[in-house]
C-alpha cells in the first residue's frame, strides 16, 4: 500500500501539502482536538473533501479536509510482512486436486493496519487458510483468471475447458474450478457441453458471503468441492453450493440443470425438474440420481471448447413491441432461445417475425419462463402456429443452458440439420425423461 | 484483612455503558423489535476463527475450530429477517438511530465525527451471525458531570446487538436472533480513581443522562456495563456484562480484594526467592486411584483421565487467602471450569478433604513430588487434558507476576469469574457493504437544539416550582414521568407532593398488588387523577381506581369507580353511616373519650370504602363525638 490511493481533490491536495502517504501514522489538529490515526485508503466513488483515519482502536473515522487545521507524521507507514505459516503436511497418497481460479475470492485474508482484503493465491496460502484441504487432496491451485463472474464470456469457457482437458491430461484425479456466483449457472452448463465425456469430476464453486468473513460459506463449499473432486466415482460437470441456510449439507448440481435462485441467501442454487445429484455432509457423499456417468479411464480426453456468441436469450412479456423483435432479431444473430410464456408462447403478432428469422436462415429455441416443467405446444393454436414456423420446442432444458448449448451446437455443426440434432439430442442431462417436479 | 482503599492500590475504573436505543426498529434492517420466547426456525453455523488474518495465523486455533461446536441460531419471522441470517446484506443504517446517537454524543459534549465508517468488528463467540459486529464511531472525547467533577468520554459509539445466549451443551451454543441487530450505543468514559459506591454513581449518572434524551430503552436487559478495572502493577481485566446497577459496588470492591490479593500472593512468592514457578505434567495411573481424594474418585472412568501439575515449592500457596475467598485455587477452578471441566483439588486442601497423610504421601513418591510442591489433580476427558493442562499451567505461573489480563463476568451476587483470556487489539476492518455517511453542520445543528437539560437541573426546577423533594423528583425522572408529572399537576391544580406521591407510592402499591404494569398508561393516571380534581370521586378511591383497571377488572377509570361503588356519598349519608356506628361504639366512646376518635375514624373509612372524604368524615365525627362526651 503505498501513494494516496482513492484520494482526489481537496483531501488529496491537503495530503500531498504534507506529504503523507497511505499506511502513514499522522497527527491532524482539527483546532478542537488532535486525533492519531493511520491514514487508510479511500474508495474511489467517495467524495473529495474526507481523509480517513483508522484510530488506534481499530475504528475508521471520516474528518473534513477543509477543518483540518494542520497535519504531522507521526510515523511512516511500514510494508505489513505477512508470514504465511507452515501449512500441514500432505501425504503423498492423497489424490490431485487441481483448483482453477477464475474470479472472486474462495479464501482470503484482511490487513487490518488498511482494511484492504487480499486473495489468498496459493496453495501454501489456500491450506494455512483452510486446512482441512490437506487431509483430503494434494491441490494445485492456479489463477486462470481474475474477474467478475457478470464479464465472463464465451472464450471465457472455450479457455477454461481447454484448461480443464490439460489438466485431465495431466492426470489430476478432479477438477475444481472457483467461479462468481451470478453466472456460475452458465459456465457450468457450457462446461458441461465442452466437456463432453470428460472422464473425472469438474466441480464449479462459489460463495454467497464473501470469504473474508468468519460466516463465510466459502471455506465449506470448498472443502466439499474438493473431496468430492478428489473421490466421488463420478464423472461429469457439477455446481458444489450449500443446500440449505446451514453450514452442514452440500449439494452437487448437475451443470446443465442449475440455477441462482435468491439475490444473497447460502442455498440460493438449486436444481431445476430434480434433485441435486449428490449431496455430501461432513465427507459422505449420497448419491441423489441413478443416471450419473462413473469414473473412466480414457488414453487422452479432448475437449469440445468452441462457441459461437452470436445468440440472444429474449424473455416473452406481454406487449413485446414488433420493433423490438425485428430489431433483435435482425441485430446479426444466427440463433435465438426465446424464453416463452407458459408452455412455450410469445403474442400472435409477433409470430411472422420469427417466420420471417427462420426462413432467413436463423434458429429459434423454445423454452420457458415458468423455469419449471416441460414446454409443449401443442397444447394451444399459438404453440402450433409457432412449431409450423420452425420453431424447435427445448422440452425440460432450462433457458440459461439452452442459450449456451445453442451456441455451442452452431460451433460445433456444419449444417442446419447437424445444429437442430444436437440441440434435440441429451448430451449432458440437459433433458429430462421425466418430469417429477 | 479488610478491603483495600481504592488509593492505596491505585485503583483505575473504567465505565462502559452500553444502551439500546428505543428506536423501535433494528440498526441494519427493518424488523422490529420484539421479545417472544417462540422460534420455529432454526440454523446451524460454524465460524471459522483464523481466516481472516493471514499474518497472525495459529494453527492450533484453527484445528480447535475444526473440533469444536456448531452455533445453533433460532428464530422467527416476527423478529428477525434474513439480515440477521447473515443471508442478505446489511441495509443502510436506521437514520432515527444514527441520529439519537448524535444526541447522547451532544448531550455528553462530544464531538461528532465528520463522516461515520461503520466497521466490522470480529466476534467469534458465535453471537453475531456474521462473525463481526457492525460498529461506528459517532463521536470522540466529551465529559460527564458528575458531583463538580468532569469525568472524561472516550467516544460514543453506535453498534448492534448481539445474538442472545439461550444455552450450551457438548455439540452446539444456542442463539436466539430477536436481540440481534438492535441498535446500542456503548459510552466509554476515562478510566477513573474511586470508591466502588462513587463507581456506582458515575453509571448511574451517566445512565440518567442518556435517559434524559428520551431515546434509550427501559428495562432489565436495556442497558450492560462494562468495568476495565485494575490496580497498581496489575494487568487491565474486563469485567463484561453487568446488567444491574446494584452489582457494580460489589464488582468493583471483589475485583479490588481479588487483584490486590493475587499481588500480595506474588510478593509472596518473590519474597520466597521463587522467580519462576517450575512445573511438570504427570497422568494419575490407575493404580494409584484407590489415594485419591473421595471427590475425584467417582469421576473416572474409561473415557477419563486424572491430570497432575506438580508445582515446584509453593506448597501452602494454592490454599492461601490473603482475604477472604481470594485463593489462587479458586483461580484455577475458574479456568477449569471455563474449559469445561467441574473443577481442581489441590494438595493444600487435602486435609479438608479427609485424604489421610499415608495416602497424600504414596501420591507424592508416585508422582515425584516433594513435601513443598504443590499438587493440582484434575479429571478430563482425554482428549482434552492437554488443552486444560496448559491452561491451567499458564495461569499457575503467572501467580508470580500477579493479575492476568482476563476478561470475566459477574455473578448475581457480584463477584467475578473467569471467563476467557482478554483478547488482542481489535481486529476490525471496513464494512463494505455500506457507505459512509457524511454528518453536516446542518446535522448538528438540528440535533443540538433538542439537547435536553441536564438531568439535575431538571431535578432542581421541578422539586422547587412544584414543592416536592429533590429525592422525589429524582424518582419521577428515573421513572421516566416528570413530563406526566408537571402536566398533572399544571391541569389538574392537585399539589405536587400529592400527585407525585401517586405517581411514584401509590402506582408501586397497586403493581405489588397484582396490578399489571402495561395497563398502568400515562393516560389512567391523567384520567383518575382529572376525575378527583372534579370532586367526582374521593382521594380514598384513587388507590382502588388503579388497581381495578391495573388487574384488568375495569377498562376506564370511570367503569372502575361504578363497578367499585365509589361515587363520593352524600353528606347526609356519611352522616347516617357515624351516627350508626357511633351508637354501637357508645361504650367506647363513654370510656375512652376523645381517644376513641381514631378507631372510629377507621371503622367509618372501612364502611364507607372510599366514597366519603376524610376530612368530612372526621368533623362530622368529631362534632358526633362531641355531643356524646358532653351528654
Ligand atoms: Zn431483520
Amino acid at each position: 500500500m503505498e501513494g494516496l490511493e482513492g484520494y482526489r481533490g481537496v483531501a488529496r491536495g491537503l495530503l500531498e501539502r504534507y506529504g503523507v502517504e497511505v499506511g502513514d501514522v499522522i497527527e491532524v489538529n482539527t483546532g478542537t482536538r488532535k486525533i492519531v490515526g493511520t491514514l487508510v485508503p479511500r474508495y474511489i466513488y467517495d467524495d473529495e473533501f474526507h481523509i480517513v483515519l483508522k484510530l488506534p482502536n481499530g475504528y475508521n473515522i471520516g474528518l473534513d479536509a477543509r477543518k483540518i487545521l494542520s497535519l504531522k507524521l507521526v510515523k511512516k507507514g511500514e510494508q505489513p510482512a505477512f508470514k504465511v505459516p507452515e501449512p500441514p503436511r500432505t501425504r503423498e497418497d492423497l489424490p490431485r486436486v487441481a483448483v482453477i481460479s477464475t474470479g472472486g475470492t474462495i479464501a482470503s485474508r484482511v490487513d487490518y493496519r488498511t482494511g484492504a482484503v487480499h486473495p489468498a493465491i496459493s496453495a501454501k496460502e489456500l491450506y494455512a487458510l483452510v486446512p482441512e484441504l490437506s487431509s483430503i487432496a494434494r491441490i494445485d491451485p492456479e489463477v486462470f483468471m481474475s474477474i467478475y463472474s457478470e464479464n465472463v464470456e464465451p472464450d471465457h469457457w472455450s479457455r477454461l475447458a481447454k484448461r480443464v482437458e490439460e489438466a485431465v491430461n495431466e492426470g489430476y484425479d478432479g477438477i475444481v474450478i472457483t467461479h462468481g456466483t451470478d453466472t456460475m449457472g452458465y459456465t457450468a452448463a457450457a462446461l458441461s457441453f465442452a466437456l463432453e465425456g470428460i472422464p473425472v469430476p469438474v466441480v464449479i464453486v462459489g460463495a454467497q458471503r464473501s470469504s473474508d468473513r468468519p460466516s463465510s460459506d466459502a471455506a465449506l463449499n470448498l472443502i466439499a468441492a474438493v473431496d468430492f473432486a478428489s473421490k466421488a466415482n463420478l464423472s461429469g460437470v457439477y455446481v458444489a453450493m450449500h443446500y440449505g441456510k446451514s453450514d452442514d449439507i452440500i449439494a452437487f448440481h448437475l451443470g446443465t440443470r442449475v440455477r441462482k435462485n435468491h439475490t444473497s441467501s447460502r442455498d440460493a442454487f438449486k436444481s431445476i425438474g430434480t434433485a441435486p445429484a449428490a449431496l455430501w455432509q461432513e465427507g459422505n457423499v449420497s448419491l441423489m440420481l441413478n443416471f450419473l456417468p462413473t469414473r473412466k479411464e480414457v488414453g487422452r480426453f479432448v475437449s469440445k471448447p468452441k462457441f459461437d456468441g452470436s445468440v440472444s436469450l429474449l424473455k416473452f412479456y406481454p406487449n413485446m413491441q414488433e420493433n423490438f423483435l425485428r430489431a433483435v432479431l435482425g441485430c446479426g444473430i444466427k440463433a435465438v432461445v426465446v424464453e416463452g410464456s407458459g408452455l412455450g408462447h410469445i403474442n400472435s403478432r409477433n409470430i411472422k417475425h420469427l417466420t420471417e428469422f427462420i426462413n432467413k436462415g436463423g434458429f429459434v429455441f423454445m423454452a420457458s419462463q415458468c423455469i419449471w416443467g416441460r414446454v409443449n405446444m401443442n397444447v394451444y393454436e399459438t404453440g402450433r402456429d409457432l412449431l409450423n414456423s420452425g420453431v424447435v420446442p427445448l422440452a425440460t432444458m432450462i433457458s440459461e443452458t439452452a442459450y449456451v448449448k445453442a451456441m455451442w451446437a452452431l460451433a460445433n455443426s456444419s449444417s442446419r440439420e447437424e445444429v437442430i440434432d444436437l440441440m434435440r439430442r441429451n448430451i449432458a442431462h440437459e433433458y429430462l425423461e421425466r418430469t417429477l417436479e | 484483612m479488610s478491603t483495600p482503599r481504592a488509593e492505596e492500590i491505585g485503583l483505575r475504573v473504567g465505565l462502559e455503558v452500553h444502551q439500546q436505543l428505543s428506536t423501535g426498529r433494528k440498526l441494519f434492517c427493518s424488523c422490529p423489535v420484539v421479545k417472544t420466547e417462540e422460534f420455529p426456525f432454526t440454523v446451524k453455523r460454524k465460524l471459522r476463527p483464523s481466516q481472516s488474518e493471514l499474518g497472525h495465523i495459529d494453527p492450533a486455533a484453527v484445528f480447535e475450530f475444526l473440533k469444536g461446536k456448531f452455533n445453533i441460531y433460532m428464530w422467527n419471522k416476527e423478529s428477525s429477517c434474513l439480515v440477521e441470517l447473515d443471508e442478505e446484506p446489511p441495509h443502510n443504517p436506521d437514520i432515527e438511530a444514527i441520529e439519537a446517537a448524535i444526541l447522547i454524543a451532544l448531550a455528553l459534549n462530544s464531538e461528532v465525527v465528520d463522516e461515520i465508517h461503520v466497521m466490522r468488528k470480529i466476534v467469534i463467540d458465535g453471537s453475531n451471525t456474521s462473525g463481526f459486529q457492525r460498529t461506528a464511531i459517532i463521536a470522540l472525547g466529551g465529559y460527564l458531570e458528575f458531583s463538580g467533577r468532569r469525568i472524561g468520554v472516550q467516544a460514543v459509539t453506535l453498534e448492534e446487538d448481539a445474538a442472545r445466549v439461550l444455552g450450551e451443551d457438548e455439540k452446539a451454543r444456542y442463539f436466539a436472533l430477536d436481540r440481534l441487530g438492535i441498535p446500542l450505543v456503548e459510552i466509554s468514559l476515562d478510566p477513573v480513581t474511586a470508591s466502588p459506591k462513587e463507581i456506582e454513581e458515575i453509571a448511574l449518572a451517566l445512565g440518567r443522562t442518556l435517559r434524559s434524551t428520551g431515546k434509550v430503552a427501559r428495562g432489565l436487559g436495556t442497558i450492560r456495563q462494562d468495568l476495565n478495572i485494575s490496580v497498581s502493577g496489575g494487568a487491565v481485566v474486563e469485567v463484561k456484562g453487568v446488567q444491574k446497577l446494584e452489582l457494580i459496588s460489589k464488582v468493583v470492591e471483589y475485583e479490588m480484594k481479588r487483584q490486590s490479593g493475587l499481588n500480595i500472593i506474588a510478593a509472596k512468592l518473590r519474597e520466597k526467592g521463587i522467580k519462576e514457578i517450575e512445573v511438570k505434567y504427570k497422568e494419575v495411573q490407575p493404580e494409584l486411584f484407590s489415594f485419591l481424594p473421595d471427590i475425584l474418585k467417582k469421576d473416572v472412568d474409561g473415557k477419563h483421565l486424572v491430570g497432575c501439575i506438580v508445582a515446584k515449592k509453593i506448597a501452602g500457596f494454592i490454599g492461601y487467602e490473603p482475604y477472604s475467598g481470594i485463593r489462587l485455587g479458586k483461580e484455577l477452578a475458574e479456568v477449569a471450569r471455563a474449559n469445561s471441566i467441574g473443577g481442581i483439588i489441590h494438595s493444600d486442601e487435602f486435609q479438608k478433604l479427609g485424604l489421610d497423610i499415608n495416602s497424600e504421601r504414596k501420591l507424592r513418591v508416585a508422582l515425584e513430588a516433594d513435601e513443598d510442591d504443590a499438587l493440582i489433580l484434575f479429571v478430563c476427558e482425554r482428549e482434552r487434558s492437554e488443552k486444560i493442562t496448559n491452561a491451567l499451567i499458564e495461569r499457575l505461573k503467572y501467580s508470580i507476576v500477579g493479575v492476568p489480563p482476563e476478561t470475566r463476568g459477574p455473578t448475581a451476587e457480584g463477584e467475578t469469574r473467569y471467563m476467557r483470556p482478554r483478547p488482542g487489539a481489535e481486529r476490525m476492518y471496513p464494512e463494505t457493504d455500506i457507505p459512509e455517511i457524511v454528518i453536516t453542520r446542518e446535522i448538528i445543528d438540528s440535533i443540538s437544539r433538542k439537547v435536553p437539560v441536564p438531568w439535575a437541573e431538571t431535578v432542581k426546577t421541578v422539586s422547587s416550582k412544584y414543592n416536592i423533594k429533590e429525592d422525589t423528583a429524582l424518582r419521577l425522572f428515573d421513572e421516566g414521568k416528570i413530563e406526566l408529572f408537571s402536566e398533572i399537576v399544571e391541569s389538574t391544580g392537585l399539589p405536587g407532593p400529592y400527585v407525585a406521591s401517586v405517581i411514584v407510592d401509590t402506582v408501586a402499591w397497586a403493581l405489588r398488588e397484582g396490578a399489571e404494569e402495561s395497563r398502568i398508561t400515562d393516560s389512567l393516571l391523567r384520567e383518575t387523577l382529572s376525575m378527583l380534581s372534579a370532586s367526582r370521586i374521593t382521594k380514598e378511591a384513587v388507590p382502588e381506581i388503579l388497581l381495578k383497571v391495573g388487574k384488568g377488572e375495569a377498562s376506564s377509570p370511570e367503569q372502575a369507580a361504578d363497578l367499585l361503588g365509589i361515587r363520593p356519598m352524600p353528606e347526609e349519608e356519611v352522616e347516617k353511616v357515624v351516627e350508626r356506628i357511633v351508637r354501637e361504639r357508645i361504650n367506647l366512646i363513654t370510656e375512652r373519650g376523645d381517644k376513641a376518635f381514631s378507631a372510629l375514624m377507621g371503622e367509618v373509612m372501612k364502611e364507607t370504602r372510599g366514597r366519603a372524604k376524610g376530612e368530612n368524615v372526621a368533623l362530622i365525627l368529631k362534632k358526633k363525638i362531641e355531643e356524646i362526651s358532653r351528654g
